[in-house]
């Protein structure tokens, strides 16, 4: 017997298959939901389970120490006494106080630090910390804070007196432009691959050392992975990795020397204030300076000065925008601005080692003389000689020793003839003869901010106008007519990308649209010194391990070689001895009283001018002149003569170096003015 | 005329009730269980067990319980439910139709107690009477109350209803229906208006009457979410389930289902093997071991596991659906689709509800979510399908 219902009352069974048909439908709807959660989106739902159930906890990683050469440490950690508190117990997602008890908290905590309650929510809210470890609110706190917090646990929950590793510099402020500082990451910088090992708040190199060693300095955060249930109870230790120290840096920096160079600079900057700019009537403004000094044999940086300094520790714990404001502030000097290698200027009469050798690889005889003469007629122009006496004529060596300007006038303005007759056939001399000796490019120092200068020619003069033509032009169209500055300017419109006899000239002394930094100096004087190559100058000798292990020897880099034979290399020597040996020598009265029998010392002045400022006086020396182990380069921006200001800081410093005077008795003597 | 032989009558007779006898033993009723049902049902309480276990072996371990405490209390009701299973099957289910009036009485008063104090109110809804010592919930036993009183109003109308009769049955269904959605219970108010909605179906009303209810459902509901008949939270509670995505709501109301997501997605196709859940033994899933009990399957024996529970959740259906057809009567068709119907759509929300396609309402996954209640009342239901079955001649 069959269903009845089936026989009797066919619109039942029909509605039995409706229904199960609906029932088909919901199965399927749940199967194929199932399906899309499981199998297509299941990968991603794994993670999140992963995500739920494991808890990260990091343990930072004491930073590597940075060194002198022999030994002294130039910034360590420390550690120091801190308050921190949990986040998630005080504040809730919004950033306010999450509760009265909170709020208590907040008002105990603010009596304690004698810190406004916003600025605690503030510090709390900083998103430089992980959410799962305290963060810190104050720093350096007294020791009896850290008592009061822990034994009166019950007024304090969610509050932590740690103690955390903080950077210090034992040394004060010496070297501060070298070390660098220490800032917080930035977003762009998290999401690029150098900072791939590293997480928001995390503290990077910022300047210095610290940054371009970053990744050796750093080492790696320790981390331990908690398996947590739902009420965030710490059930298992899935994994644990401790904290890798950053290795520590061995710079060749000397630690008295850098000390003494930086003193001595100083010194050197504020005695000279005293004293009169002649021209001007003036007292010697000298604003700010660079000195440094490096080993010729390898580039090795020994010390390097900029005046005026600032002091690290202001960083620690993150800067104040005040002190940042007065370390970036034209008007103090930029304490910030790291001078000797992003400081350009215009480098004067220290240039002519360069276009002294740049004439010599044009075909020139070091003992062709050329005549002295006080002025020389370039196109209807009269360009002066430093001396208005007529000096008879001269040898290159001769032209070093006086700094001659009209030897070189009259050389180059040939050589410009010769150029612009092959018409651009030719390549211009100067330009590449500079850069062989660092001119023009980066030397690649190992410290960020590094500017590569100018040297101009034909090409760039070209180049620079197309780029600056219609500032020109505008410029003559809105001046009053037939001023000076408008004439300029109208000639410039028209014929400014013309590279003229006078540019040639102007440029052959190191003036004219001539930049260098001082490092860029300082690696001219290597390439002479050490008869031809010019390294990469070095701060960083070694990267060593914890235990003292050298990991990474920092080899010297060659950056570029100078193409002169020992007869030119002999004439550019002597011509530097005699600067400073010769009675006629244009450091000759700077270097009285040094004993030069002992040190023979090399060196070359130079006034840079730039009008309407008080002119930049430079110093380049090496020494011993017979077998170079230094090269000091010195610059006082609107020091005056570089026989007046310069050449007496260098000599201060290199008789630190050669301790050819007790210490004590070292001491600043200004020098005559009008010897370039 | 031949004179009959003495005793050929008897034998006859002796012959003819031999093969009657065979007859009636053949068509016994204790003859026509129906296995493959029952085992169904056995097997997916015995699935559910596994999952409870799993799902409290960790919380209950931290706690210093025993990691049993919830299996023991469920294989108790495990047994009276068997228990329930032999009663509803043993007597004639026709005669249910006596006492549907004492029934729905009895089940309607019960749910007027349980609004009163005399009711246990947990989690803010008031659905439980505590009598000695055992929880009962009076709405598990009126859908049975009301499936009875229902089905054998539409039996007596021959399949024919009218509207009066359509009138009577949506009275009959509404007191209940808005007595619980007062505890309040939204996922069981939805059970008797869908369970009406299945019956009416099976039970004949017109079409056009049928098409004319469910309009009438709808403006209704229109009305009661312009009335704030229904409350914010319910709403929310409705449609909060469609934000689980949102990973900053991670704390709100739509937590449970988002870490319900989280559970069932990540066993991916194989699971990741019984009591390697971390979402399930770390308590991510509240409430895992009775309306969200599908997590556990769903993360620890994945897509294979959950497909083969959703498998034996048809096989019943099916069984059911056959039992209807088979039924001597209108009310056994009744009586069986309805139970279908309510098991479908209790499965249908409760899994729909832990893979976010449903609105997240309290209702128990039969024979698999802990709660002696739901498991009890689900093998009596079982045993209503096998009585419908076994007098199917």
């Amino acid at each position: 017997m069959s269903s009845h219902l089936a026989l009797n009352e066919p619109s039942s069974a029909l509605r039995l298959t409706f229904l199960s048909v609906v029932v088909i439908a919901m199965f399927l709807a749940l199967l194929s939901r199932l399906w899309f959660l499981q199998v297509l989106a299941g990968d991603r739902y794994a993670e999140l389970a992963e995500t739920n159930r494991v808890r990260i906890v990091v343990t930072e990683a004491p930073r590597g120490n940075i060194v002198t050469a022999d030994g002294e440490e130039l910034v360590r950690n420390r550690p120091a006494l801190t308050v921190s508190a949990e986040r998630q117990r005080l504040l809730d997602d919004a950033g306010e106080p999450r509760d009265e008890d909170a709020e208590r908290v907040l008002d105990r905590l603010s009596i304690l630090l004698e810190l406004e309650v916003d600025e605690i929510v503030e510090r709390l809210s900083t998103r430089r910390y992980s959410p799962f470890r305290p963060v810190p609110i104050a720093f350096d706190v007294a020791p009896e804070i850290v008592f009061s917090v822990n034994e009166n646990r019950e007024l304090f929950p969610g509050v932590v007196a740690e103690t955390l590793p903080v950077r210090t510099y034992p040394q004060g402020e010496m070297a501060a432009h070298l070390v660098g500082y220490l800032g917080e990451i930035s977003e762009d910088e998290l999401g690029s691959e150098e900072f791939a090992d590293h997480r928001a708040g995390d503290l990077v190199g910022r300047g210095g050392l610290e940054q371009v060693y970053e990744s050796e300095l750093r080492g790696r955060h320790g981390e331990t992975r908690y398996e947590v249930n739902a009420q965030n109870t710490v059930l298992d230790v899935i994994s644990e990795r401790d904290p890798v120290q950053g290795h520590d840096l061995v710079t060749s920096l000397d630690a008295d020397l850098q000390q003494a160079t930086e003193e001595l600079l100083a010194q050197g900057i504020e005695t000279s204030r005293s004293f009169t700019h002649q021209a001007s009537g003036r007292n010697l403004p000298s604003t700010g300076g660079s000195a440094i000094v490096l080993d010729p044999r390898d580039g090795a940086i020994k010390a390097m000065a900029s005046y005026p300094s600032y002091d690290p520790q202001e960083f620690v714990g993150g800067v104040s925008s005040d002190y940042w404001e007065e370390i970036t502030d034209r008007d103090n000097d930029t304490p910030l601005f790291n001078r000797p290698i992003s400081a350009e200027h215009p480098p004067g009469s220290v240039f002519k080692v360069v276009s002294g050798a740049a004439i010599l690889q044009a075909g020139a005889n070091p003992s062709t003389t050329v005549s002295c003469a006080p002025t020389y007629e370039v196109g209807g122009n009269t360009f002066r000689n430093w001396n208005t006496q007529h000096e008879g004529p001269m040898t290159l060596t001769d032209a070093l020793r006086r700094s001659c300007d009209t030897y070189f006038y009259e050389l180059f303005y040939r050589q410009w003839q010769r150029e612009q007759q092959a018409g651009g056939a030719e390549a211009e001399i100067l330009p590449a003869v500079a850069e062989s000796f660092g001119h023009g490019t980066t030397l690649g120092i190992d410290l960020p901010s590094e500017r590569g200068g100018v040297v101009p020619g034909r090409e760039w003069r070209q180049e620079y106008w197309e780029a600056h033509r219609d500032t020109y032009c505008r410029l003559a169209e809105e001046q009053e007519e037939g001023s000076y500055a408008q004439r300029v300017n109208a000639d410039l419109c028209v014929s400014g990308g013309q590279w003229r006899g006078g540019d040639a000239v102007n440029t052959s002394i190191g003036q004219g649209d001539v930049l260098a930094t001082p490092l860029q100096v300082a690696a001219a004087y290597m390439g002479v010194a050490n008869g031809g190559t010019v390294y990469s100058p070095r701060i960083g000798r070694a990267v060593v391990d914890h235990d003292g292990e050298v990991v990474r020897e920092i080899e010297p880099e060659v950056h570029s070689q100078v193409d002169l034979d020992d007869t030119e290399l002999r004439a550019i020597h002597e011509g530097l001895r005699q600067v400073v040996h010769h009675q006629r020598g244009t450091a000759y009265g700077a270097f009285q009283g040094f004993p030069l029998d002992e040190i023979p010392v090399a060196g070359k002045t130079g006034t840079a001018e730039l009008q309407p400022l008080v002119p930049f006086a430079w110093f380049a020396a090496y020494a011993p002149a017979d077998d170079p182990e230094v090269v000091v380069v010195v610059n006082v921006e609107q020091g005056g003569g570089g026989s007046q200001t310069a050449a007496p800081i260098a000599r201060t410093i290199l008789e630190h170096y050669f301790e050819t005077t007790d210490e004590d008795d070292i001491e600043f003597e200004v020098g005559p003015e009008y010897n370039d | 005329m031949e004179v009959p032989v003495y005793g050929q009558d008897r034998a006859e007779r002796i012959l003819r009730e031999r093969v009657q006898s065979r007859w009636a033993a053949a068509y016994a009723p204790v003859r026509h269980l129906d296995p493959v049902l029952v085992l169904s049902a056995l097997v997916l309480s015995g699935l559910g067990m596994v999952a409870i276990y799993s799902a409290k072996l960790q919380a209950l371990t931290v706690q210093g319980l025993p990691a049993t405490t919830f299996v023991s209390r469920q294989s108790i009701a495990l047994l009276v439910g068997l228990v329930a299973l032999g009663i509803a099957a043993a007597f004639d289910y026709r005669h249910l139709r006596g006492y549907g009036a004492v029934l729905y009485l009895g089940a309607v008063a019960l749910l007027v107690v349980t609004l009163t104090p005399l009711g246990t109110e947990i989690n803010g809804s008031q659905r439980w009477l505590i009598l000695g010592g055992f929880q009962l919930q009076p709405s598990e036993l009126a859908k049975l109350a009301v499936l009875v009183a229902v089905a054998a109003l539409l039996h007596e109308r021959k399949g024919e209803p009218g509207l009066p009769t359509v009138g009577i049955a949506l009275a009959l269904v509404g007191v209940p229906t808005a007595l619980v959605f007062l505890q309040p219970d939204l996922g069981t108010s939805i059970v008797f208006i869908w369970l009406t909605a299945v019956l009416f179906l099976v039970g004949g009303v017109k079409a056009r009457y049928l098409v004319g209810l469910a309009a009438a459902g709808v403006a209704g509901f229109a009305a009661a979410l312009r009335l704030e008949l229904i409350q914010s939270y319910q709403l929310q509670r409705l449609t909060g389930f469609l934000d689980a995505g949102d990973p900053s709501l991670a704390q709100g109301p739509v937590f449970q289902t988002r870490q319900s997501l989280i559970a069932i997605g990540s066993g991916q196709f194989f699971g990741k093997g019984l009591f390697e859940g971390t979402q399930t033994s770390l308590s991510y899933v509240p409430e895992n071991h009775t309306d969200f009990i599908f997590t556990v399957v769903g993360e620890e024996f994945g897509f294979v596991g959950a497909a083969v529970v959703l498998a034996l959740f048809l096989v019943i259906i099916w069984r059911g659906l056959r039992i209807a057809v088979l039924s001597k009567d209108l009310f056994g068709t009744l009586l069986a689709a309805g139970v279908v119907g309510i098991f479908t759509l209790q499965v249908f929300l409760n899994v729909g509800m832990t893979v976010g396609i449903m609105p997240v309402t309290g209702i128990p996954l039969p024979f698999v979510s802990y709660g002696g209640t739901s498991l009890i009342v689900w093998f009596a239901m079982v045993g209503l399908l096998l009585n419908i079955h076994m007098r199917r001649f």
